[in-house]
């Protein structure tokens, strides 16, 4: 008989991730919209990758390494609640060196319950359902490898009943895309329960490439932030006599030398972080005491600048800080003009990271931080992100789209007490009517492949082989004539001259209505149209 | 003989000036650290070109004018004996006022005897413009120099201007409008409605989403305080805004029949701390 062990576990965790990495695109296209959506397998995948890499000597030890690795790399809503049924097995686990079929399913009924609290509605049809009805079906199994032939059988029925559940489903021909990752999950860990040889990786998911926007900083540009410089130092012998040395000369020098100094020493190596205008001095002074292991030097004010700005260090907080995420160069700036400290790159095909959101926390560095998440499958994360944020109140406003978000913070002033604006933020945020405009990926709801398909609040309302004729019709669709003022966020892809003329005739149409447009330069979606 | 001054900032224009026999002390602004007086630099202000300017993200600002200016300006009728009579903008706006009382008690006393009187507006651009015009008014109807000062005693603050502007970017950060929240430069199409106050200072009093709902409100502040207007000019004044601007005359005369509309560019002194696309309505009322 299978004892789970410290070793075991973490290779079903690795037999899980392995088992999804091979199946992430068939997951990420079970997706109710014909439009690109948030990929399940990716966020899943990338979420499990992060629980693989732990380490322990008791199982209980092994559960909780896997369980925090997998909550700081948690992406999207599905992530989130993988992330939480880990948590709930490593509760389960709790002081135990190892289990056995009994202690197993008790650790998982833990799971059940800790996933269902992540989410304040929890919806059946979900992932949560599959889960739910796995564990029930296994319930009384006598040794771990039956438990899991049971568990799986159950998810698997249960799985295909979802589109019952939940009309979305139904209504696309899918199953539920986070169901069905859990069973793929599971269908690895019994692969490696068995000794099987782990499945072929599939293709690794798209990382987000470190984007460095050169045109950031021109010929004409002017050094304002300096270059952020790092570097080990190793002491020479021949510089410096070692037992005697006192290190504190060079960090008191360097101090002199710009700001946001990190600086440490470990033994004959020194660590250094600092923000300078003149790197090469700083290299050329830090030679007399010894030689670089490593170095890194770059431009801040290039856009990257604001994943190196480590505000830990700094001692002084202000009392509010804003952390948004937005896709798209216009809209990030936007965000920006409007006083975010840290804009976090995500969207709808690309949900940040727990961990992601904690560095933001760090960059906007406030005794109260509000996020807006302006995504409903990044809302999870960021609250979850949230409640693990030590240091300062963070409270996230749960907006659903970039136009509720940025039409929330339009709203916001930093002047009120937080616990005034909170709720007129939120009361601002669910004022507002979002409109998407995206081309149509696959023939659905009676449109064809290519169509421009208007879209608000997950429902298709409408389509139309011409995109500026899809953003018309979206408007009507909406109610244009009754809103004040209504935002037209272009695309990345939706020519300029195209946009004006659609504000054009938008202010026409609807001559109550005040028709703004800003240059968003999201992608997936062409137009945005915002009614406030 | 009695003479009348005002200044550019009551967006009087030399033409106009002319007409009524005043004299224009002209206020200056600064772009990228060139100083312009106004109708002393230039002859006529293009509107359109200087809002543009400001669209394009320049900033000026404006200054004061110095006492030795203020001399040259008022030295000449001193020294011919006039009475002066100077209708100038709001003194809770600027501290120019404290050069021109240096001045005038340097001029008082070389020249003793010379009577100089002042009607401070309480305000800036359209709502000075129109009590600039109506003394002008007066005095062209042969009235004395007390009967004129008797009048603005209470009909002053009976003129009434509410104004609403696009980007608040300009107000920020002029700090010239209080009861303005500190970041509200972005709020994008949500616009704070500022009136003058009868202090003499622009204050917020609320806000409107949208520009129709921004009208209404100017609208309504008509409808709420209108007192005899048509019996008055109803001035609306704009920062490069002509089209948004007859939109209010015309819905004003649909409301409240045929007025006398007169519309005014804001000078660029005054629009400095504006921006542009801003449009404000100033009419008789029973109080501010």
């Amino acid at each position: 008989m299978i004892i789970l062990d410290a070793k075991l576990y973490l290779n079903l965790i690795r037999g899980g991730a392995s088992s999804l990495a091979a199946k992430r695109q068939e997951i990420n296209d079970l997706n109710v919209f014909p439009i690109p959506d948030g990929d399940t397998g990716d966020n899943m995948l990338m979420t499990i990758r992060a629980g693989a890499k732990a380490d322990g000597n008791s199982l209980s030890e092994m559960a909780s390494s896997v369980s925090s690795g997998m909550l700081l790399g948690a992406r999207g809503n599905s992530g989130v609640i993988l992330s939480r049924i880990f948590a709930g097995l490593a509760k389960g686990f709790e002081g135990l060196d190892n289990a056995d079929a009994a202690a197993f399913g008790k650790a998982m009924k833990e799971g059940v319950a800790s996933a269902y609290k992540a989410v304040s509605q929890p919806v059946e049809g979900t992932i949560l359902t599959v889960l739910r009805e796995g564990v029930a079906a296994a319930d009384g199994a006598s040794t771990i490898e039956e438990y899991l032939d049971l568990w799986i059988a159950g998810m698997d029925l249960s799985l295909q009943h979802t589109p019952e559940l939940l009309d979305v489903l139904k209504k696309a021909g899918v199953v539920d895309s986070g169901g069905a990752g859990l069973l793929t999950i599971a269908e690895g860990m019994r692969a490696a329960l068995r000794g099987e040889s782990p499945l072929e990786e599939g293709t690794e998911p798209a990382q987000q490439a470190a984007h460095v926007d050169f045109s950031a900083f021109t010929e004409d540009s002017v050094l304002e932030f300096g270059y952020c410089t790092e570097f080990l130092l190793r002491l020479q012998r021949s510089k410096v006599d070692l037992d005697s040395f006192d290190e504190s000369v060079i960090s008191a020098w360097l101090s002199q030398q710009g700001d946001s100094l990190v600086f440490f020493r470990d033994g004959s190596i020194i660590k250094v972080h600092v923000h300078t205008k003149d790197p090469g001095a700083v290299l050329t002074k830090c030679r007399e005491w010894g030689e670089f292991l490593t170095i890194k030097v770059e431009n801040m004010t290039l856009q990257h600048h604001e994943n190196h700005m480590d505000r830990r260090f700094k001692l002084e907080k202000k009392a509010l800080g804003i952390v948004a995420v937005a896709a798209g160069e216009g809209l990030t700036s936007l965000f920006r003009e409007m006083g975010a400290d840290a804009v976090i790159e995500g969207g709808q095909t690309m949900n940040p990271s727990v961990e992601r959101f904690l560095e933001a926390f760090d960059q906007a560095g406030a005794d109260t931080i509000l996020v807006f998440p302006n995504n409903s499958n990044i809302i999870l994360t960021a609250r979850q992100a949230a409640s693990m944020y030590e240091g300062s109140r963070v409270e996230v406003i749960p907006t659903r789209t970039l136009g509720e978000g940025y039409f929330s913070l339009a709203n916001l002033d930093p002047g009120a007490p937080v616990d005034e604006s909170i709720p007129l933020l939120k009361e601002a945020a669910s004022s507002v009517k979002t409109g998407l405009v995206s081309r149509a990926i696959r023939d659905a709801s009676g449109y064809r492949k290519g169509d421009y398909l208007g879209l608000s609040a997950k429902d298709i309302l409408c389509g139309n082989p011409s995109r500026e004729g899809a953003v018309l019709d979206l408007a009507s669709c909406m109610g244009a004539g009754e809103s004040d003022i209504l935002v037209i966020f272009k695309g990345a892809d939706a020519p300029s001259p195209e946009a004006e003329a659609l504000q054009g005739q938008l202010q026409k149409l609807y001559p109550r209505t005040e028709v703004i447009l800003l240059d968003g330069g999201q992608p997936v979606y062409d137009y945005m149209i915002v009614l406030c | 003989m009695l003479k009348l001054f005002t200044d550019t900032d009551t967006d009087l224009d030399p033409q106009l000036a002319k007409q009524y026999g005043y004299s224009l002390i002209s206020m200056p602004y600064s772009v990228e650290a060139k100083t312009v007086y106004p109708y002393v630099d230039f002859e006529e202000f293009d509107s359109h070109a200087f809002y543009d300017m400001l669209r394009g993200g320049v900033l000026p600002t404006t200054s004061a004018i110095s006492t030795e200016r203020y001399l040259e300006y008022f030295e000449p009728d001193f020294k011919a004996g006039n009475d002066i009579l100077y209708v100038h903008f709001s003194r809770a706006m600027t501290n120019t006022f404290d050069a021109m009382d240096q001045a005038i008690a340097t001029l008082k006393a070389k020249y003793p005897g010379v009577r100089f009187e002042e009607i401070d507006t309480k305000g800036i651009t359209t709502i000075s413009y129109a009590i600039v015009r109506e003394v002008g008014d007066l005095v062209k109807a042969g009235k004395s120099l007390d009967e004129v000062l008797e009048w603005a005693k209470t009909e002053v603050d009976r003129f009434a201007m509410y104004f609403f502007a696009d980007d608040l970017k300009f107000f920020r950060r002029s700090g010239r409008v209080s009861g303005l929240a500190a970041t509200m430069g972005t709020l994008i199409g949500i616009r704070p409605i500022i009136h003058m106050s009868q202090e003499g200072k622009m204050v917020s009093v609320g806000t409107a989403k949208g520009r129709a709902k921004a009208m209404d409100v100017l609208i309504s502040k008509i409808e709420e305080l209108g007192d005899d207007i048509a019996s008055h000019r109803i001035c609306i004044g704009h920062t490069d805004a002509p089209e948004i601007a007859k939109e209010i005359g015309g819905i004003i005369e649909e409301k409240f029949g045929k007025q006398n509309i007169v519309y005014v560019p804001v000078n660029p002194t005054a629009g400095s701390h504006c921006g542009p696309n801003g449009v404000g309505v100033c009419f008789h009322a029973i109080h501010r």
